[in-house]
């Protein structure tokens, strides 16, 4: 055998050597008086006189080396073994955890979908006026439509926004198109609080102005982003609908992920389960901003509504009644 | 809306299961809620949108169904009133034709009040709606049917011809519910000479109602104006089937249509007779309103290529009229029932609601935009900084009871119409919502707990501001390594200072705090860069047994006193370390030795408490205190000579203020 593989060889039953027994018999396998290199070692005056010196160079090298990992391995088994007993099943001594809420979790998450989309994200205050809240956006006074957002009024006249949509027009007011934001934030509605009503909740909205865009830009979007919140096999469906602010309207409803479409409680036995409400933004409000030749898409979607059905939960109290049972087991990855 | 499928079937003439027949409305944007199979017979629940008034009917739901599967309604919706020139005829007044476009009265005679035939009060059952008498069940009947609201008038208790008019002020009417509504000069009613007699469009009044002497009627038919309906019903409080239509609007030439179905109704089910002048205010209204539509824009629009063959047949199902089409212009003539139809969009969506959504394609188009602002990039991280403190997020309902506002309340902004009467004004604080949170989790058997919010405050003053605000409760439970105890002042106060340090304010000092929500004894508030930014300390509070300690800050004032970051150069040096025990006075505040030293020495020393101790012997009003002195110097390792000086300094500092070393 030539002296490097002898030498991998013995590296290698070093490396795998448990004992201490075990490495001093490999020692002597290889280093004792009749071991494997001593034996090459005496050999070495055999070979002609001009291949001995670098021959003997070699084998004294990898002798020495040898000596060296057999003394380390020894003491490294014995520092090991010298420990006393501790009982490792003991529970760590944790980091105390925090986390955020599921709400500001799946909002964040959502924002950074739009934010890849270059939209900007704006907000706005909770306490609006008729005005901004409805009759800028073509929601006029005695105006049925009002009866879908059940409103509660404060004591000088003004509301508690029933949508985002008002940061809409914020927004509109300060910047021209073209434009691409979401407006997050908190909205109220008269409502009782029970498992699937509350009082407040939490929504996105968003609002693209351009020229010439579509509803083809806008189902593509909110399919995009359906993908992103519910993975790629989420099956979405686009159907008519009505929003004062925007014509056409649609609503994006997706497949029930609880039954598969099959249709149980949660859907109430459709098999979907509306998601988000949309449309192309109502001339009328373009107009009255001064923007006529603009048109574009504007989207809502209650937070509260969609991490019910990510996450699971039946009941929409869950997310206001804080108790850490509940909290801490949401995703806290991205602290 | 609820309508029932073999009513449907009467109108138009499909075979398909009452399960395909919920996909066809669902395509169409009408969405059916609940289906329920009852022997026979399969009633839908429909959520009919708040513009498609039209929708509120057996022949709203059938038209539409009609449209798309490309048949004729099997009825036609025509009518003539028969030519009688008879004894008795009734005045009708109509005080302004906005209020009241079309006014029908038909007097009938030779009513015989009774049940109504078994066909009538069934479908009225499957509606949702009790049967009462043959007449009133017919009004109802034709309602659902046609979604024309009637009333029927005792014709013998009218006096002197009927009035369409605004109510006067302080004017006083009793409903058909025997309750007294008092009226206004916004509220539309019909009345005789003796004063209102109905609320109009709305619910009949007492006096003039139906009952079991009934002999002759008057059936009231009509278009009022839906705002004004829906001003006196919301004011009222009273919403009925024939409000909820004319909010929604309702057709004009139906108006006539649902008079004259009802007229053959009562004579055929009632014995009535038609006994004087049919009264019609409005015999021709003006119906078709023009639209103009043009197919490059509905292509743009739908963002897919619908040919214009495709447009026009759309159009003519749903009973739109073309009155000209040159090129790529349409003009459209919109029927009476379609009053939702104003703009080019809405014909568009028409077009698209009946090509089918789902042939629309998916666009993804991002370029030429970038993300401009992200303007609660601050709230996220300072809500992350928060939570990595060991702090879980809470949302909490921002409606409190009034006592957390100030005596006077001056600052509180109070809720009308709140959600609970106790909780009726907008939090000033975010502290009541912790408060609850803290409580709950407790009674949940939670030990310990850190719980934070960002959100919201609302004040006169400030109107709203993000406020950032955390509690501490409990006991720091009892490990294998270390003993319970209950959290303390020092819990929140190193929460406080890890909190600032980690949005980089670092020149912070602590004061008396005057923020009432705190026990003055055991807080402290925060001040930076010459201003108070928050306080913390232990929470006045009756909410929990145990003591909660919290903190509370204004979001945008403390991040205002961060610095610019500057940076500093780091030492690859090891300080040298020295500790010195002092005993002083017990009262001697810790950061009153601490300011006094910090800054004092040549070289740079940091300055860390490591050690208090209190005992009898060393005397009843002392403490011991060990400070460790960190001496370090960026350019080389310092040597026990070069501190010598400071060593000095700082000893004779402390003794100054009567601290003797120990050794």
């Amino acid at each position: 055998m030539d002296l490097e593989s002898l030498g991998r060889e013995t590296r290698l039953e070093i490396q795998k050597a448990i004992t201490v027994d075990e490495v001093e018999s490999i020692r002597i396998k290889h280093l004792g008086k009749k071991g494997s290199l001593t034996k090459v070692l005496h050999s070495i005056g055999n070979l002609p006189a001009e291949e001995r010196p670098e021959a003997g160079k070699f084998a004294n090298k990898l002798k020495k080396e040898l000596m060296t990992l057999i003394r380390e391995k020894k003491e490294s088994i014995k520092r090991k073994k010298s420990l006393p007993w501790l009982d490792l099943s003991l529970p760590g001594r944790k980091p105390r955890m925090g986390g955020l809420h599921p709400l500001s979790i799946l909002s964040e998450e959502i924002e950074e979908i739009f934010i890849q989309m270059g939209f900007s994200v704006v907000t706005g205050p909770e306490i609006e006026t008729e005005y901004y809240n409805f009759t800028a956006l073509n929601t006029p006074k005695d105006h049925p439509a009002r009866d879908m957002h059940d409103t509660f009024y404060l004591n000088d006249g003004r509301l508690l926004r029933t949508h985002t949509s008002p940061v809409q027009i914020r927004t509109l007011e300060k910047y021209s198109p073209p434009l691409r934001i979401i407006s997050p934030g908190r909205c109220y509605r008269v409502d009782t609080f029970d498992p699937i009503h509350s009082p407040t909740f939490m929504q996105i909205e968003g609002l693209w102005i351009d020229k010439n865009i579509s509803m083809a830009d806008l189902f593509g979007t909110l399919a995009l982003l359906a993908k992103k919140i519910f993975g790629k096999n989420v099956k979405t469906e686009f159907f008519p609908s009505y929003f004062p602010f925007t014509e056409p309207s649609a609503e994006m409803w997706i497949q029930c992920p609880f039954c598969k479409g099959k249709g149980c409680s949660v859907c109430k036995k459709k098999g979907k389960i509306e998601t988000i409400g949309a449309g192309m933004v109502h001339p009328n409000i373009l107009n009255a901003l001064g923007y006529g030749e603009f048109n574009g898409f504007a989207f809502g979607m209650g937070i509260d509504r969609i991490a019910m059905t990510k996450y699971d939960i039946d009941d929409i109290r869950l997310f206001f009644q804080n108790e850490l049972q509940f909290l801490r087991q949401f995703d806290d990855s991205k602290l | 809306m609820i309508v029932n499928y073999n009513w449907i079937l009467e109108w138009v003439d499909i075979k398909m299961e009452p399960q395909k027949l919920v996909e066809l409305l669902d395509s169409i944007g009408i969405q059916v809620e609940e289906v329920e199979k009852v022997p026979g017979d399969t009633i839908f629940k429909i959520d009919v949108t708040p513009n498609r008034g039209d929708l509120l009917s057996v022949i709203g739901i059938s038209r539409e169904i009609a449209a798309k599967t490309g048949k004729q309604l099997k009825k036609r919706i025509e009518y003539k009133f028969p030519e009688v020139n008879l004894e008795k005829k009734i005045n009708v007044t109509i005080q302004s034709e906005e209020d009241c476009s079309r006014y029908i009265l038909s007097p009938l005679s030779n009513i015989k009040i009774a049940n109504s035939p078994s066909f009538i009060t069934k479908r009225l059952e499957k509606c949702g709606i009790r049967s009462l008498n043959n007449i009133i069940d017919i009004t109802n009947y034709v309602l659902l049917e046609t979604g024309q609201p009637l009333h029927a008038f005792d014709f013998d208790k009218i006096e002197e011809g009927i009035t369409v008019r605004r109510a006067k002020n302080e004017e006083k009417i009793v409903t058909l519910e025997e309750e007294e509504k008092k009226l206004s000069k916004e509220d539309l009613i019909i009345s005789d000479k003796n004063g209102p007699i109905a609320l109009a469009g709305i619910m009949g009044g007492l006096k003039s109602g139906i009952s079991e002497d009934t002999k002759r009627i008057a059936l009231e038919s009509a278009f009022f104006k839906p705002s004004l309906i829906r001003g006196t019903a919301r004011k009222l409080k009273i919403s009925t089937e024939s409000s909820y239509r004319f909010e929604r609007t309702a057709d004009i030439y139906l108006v006539g249509y649902a008079a004259y179905y009802a007229i053959q109704l009562f004579e055929k089910y009632t014995g009535g007779k038609i006994m004087g002048k049919i009264v019609d205010t409005n015999p021709n209204p003006i119906i078709w309103k023009k639209v103009q539509l043009s197919c490059g824009k509905t292509n743009d629009l739908l963002g897919m290529n619908v040919e214009k063959k495709k447009s026009l047949s759309i159009l003519k199902n749903l009973g739109f009229q073309i009155s000209s089409e040159t090129g790529d212009k349409i003009e459209v003539s919109v029927p009476s029932h379609r009053n939702d139809i104003k703009i080019e969009e809405d014909l568009i969506e028409e077009i698209g609601r009946f090509v089918g959504y789902d042939n629309i394609p998916f666009r993804f188009n991002y370029s030429n935009s970038r993300t401009i602002w992200i303007e609660n990039k601050e709230i996220i991280e300072i809500k992350k900084i928060i939570a990595r403190l060991g702090f879980w997020e809470a949302i909490n309902i921002p409606f409190i009871e009034p006592h957390w506002a100030s005596p006077e309340k001056t600052e509180a902004i109070f809720i009308e119409n709140p959600m609970w009467s106790d909780k009726n004004i907008l939090r000033n604080t975010l502290i009541p919502g912790l408060l609850e949170n803290a409580k709950r989790n407790l009674n949940r058997g939670e030990e310990f707990i850190q719980i934070f919010e960002v959100g919201r405050v609302f004040t006169k003053a400030n109107e709203e501001e993000e406020n950032v605000g955390g509690v501490i409760a409990g006991n720091i439970s009892k490990n294998w390594y270390e003993n319970d105890r209950e959290v303390d002042f020092y819990d929140i106060k190193g929460v406080v200072e890890a909190l600032l340090e980690e949005i980089k304010i670092l020149d912070y000092s602590f004061e008396n705090c005057t923020n009432p929500h705190f026990i003055k004894d055991r807080a402290l508030s925060v001040k930076a860069g010459g201003k108070v930014r928050g306080a913390f300390g232990l929470i006045v509070q009756e909410v929990c047994k145990d003591n909660v300690y919290g903190f509370e800050f204004n979001l945008k004032n403390l991040l205002n006193a961060r610095k610019e970051e500057h940076f500093t150069k780091t030492s690859v040096f090891p300080p040298l370390k020295r500790d010195i025990s002092i005993i002083i006075k017990k009262s001697t505040p810790f950061e009153e030795i601490k300011s006094m030293l910090d800054h004092s020495t040549k070289q740079k020393t940091r300055i860390r408490l490591i050690d208090v101790y209190s005992a009898e012997k060393i005397g009843k009003d002392k403490k011991s205190l060990t400070i460790r002195l960190e001496f370090y110097n960026p350019e080389k390792t310092l040597t026990d000579d070069e501190i010598k000086d400071d060593i000095k300094l700082i000893t004779k500092k402390l003794e100054s203020i009567g601290a003797t070393l120990r050794e």
